[in-house]
């Protein structure tokens, strides 16, 4: 499964980029891509292309703000709270394939 | 990365006679407070509470991450402790918290974006187990820097 993530906590410090690790290494433990964009206080990195939106079969947000979705449109998106990748971000991953069915 | 540029071996103390959550970001706040990276300790301890009231802090594994967002920062930085026995500490497992990072950001830190990126790399590695279960045996400033390498 191909997943594009966006992780972002409030103050943008700390948890937006532990989030990010997290899901990195339960993706590839559970055999799945994924680029995470992080969108922190020091603004926005790893930026998603159209092409991998285009491609992706599922937009993760991991947020405790709002994120814009505009580039989306179209997409699945799954919107989680950043707590239940700090909490178990494999299972967050499992939930997702049993949702998509993938 | 250059762990050592973030990591102050003025601001650590791997042995602390703390042994509640208050006297833990006294002590780490008090540290930053004489190493010139804060110039307020209460403004910026209330900042820290302020975060603390947003949400959960311990990540896990037994470590814990306060930070401030503060106007009272004048130096991007963390302090690092360890505490002889747990600490209670609010945490996404449930378990009480022996070591902590507690990060120093400036509210306006449009000038310190290379600091905050070796923090954020700082932080991204507290997300990977293997880090993670080195950390808890470091007692050094040597085996906390080997931990991050």
């Amino acid at each position: 499964m191909k997943i594009l993530a966006i992780t972002a906590c409030t103050a943008g410090i700390a948890h937006t980029y532990i989030a990010k690790e997290k899901l990195e290494n339960a993706a590839k433990e559970l055999g799945d891509d994924i680029k995470v964009e992080t969108q922190g206080s020091i603004g926005v990195e790893n930026e998603f292309t159209p092409e991998e939106i285009k491609e992706a079969d599922v937009i993760l947000i991991s947020a405790d703000i709002r994120v814009n979705k505009d580039r989306f449109k179209g997409k699945p998106v799954v919107d989680i709270p950043i707590s239940m990748v700090m909490k178990s971000p494999k299972g967050v991953i499992n939930k997702i394939h049993e949702k998509l069915g993938k | 990365m250059a762990v050592k540029e973030i990591l102050d071996r003025q601001v650590i103390d791997l042995n602390m006679e703390a042994t509640n959550k208050d006297e833990v970001i006294r002590h780490l706040a008090g540290l930053l407070k004489n190493a010139g990276y804060i110039d307020d300790l209460e403004g910026y301890i209330k900042d820290v509470y302020l975060r603390e009231s947003e949400g959960i802090t311990g990540i896990g594994g037994h470590v814990a991450i306060p930070h401030g967002k503060s106007a009272f920062v004048d130096k991007v930085g963390i302090a690092v402790g360890r505490t002889r026995e747990m600490v209670e500490w609010e945490s996404y497992d449930g378990e009480p918290s022996q070591l902590f990072f507690l990060f120093a950001v400036p509210a306006d830190s449009d000038g310190a974006k290379d600091h905050l990126r070796l923090i954020a790399e700082l932080a991204g590695k507290l997300g990977n187990d293997a880090i993670m279960s080195k950390l808890q045996t470091a007692s050094s400033y040597e085996n906390l820097v080997e931990a991050f390498s």
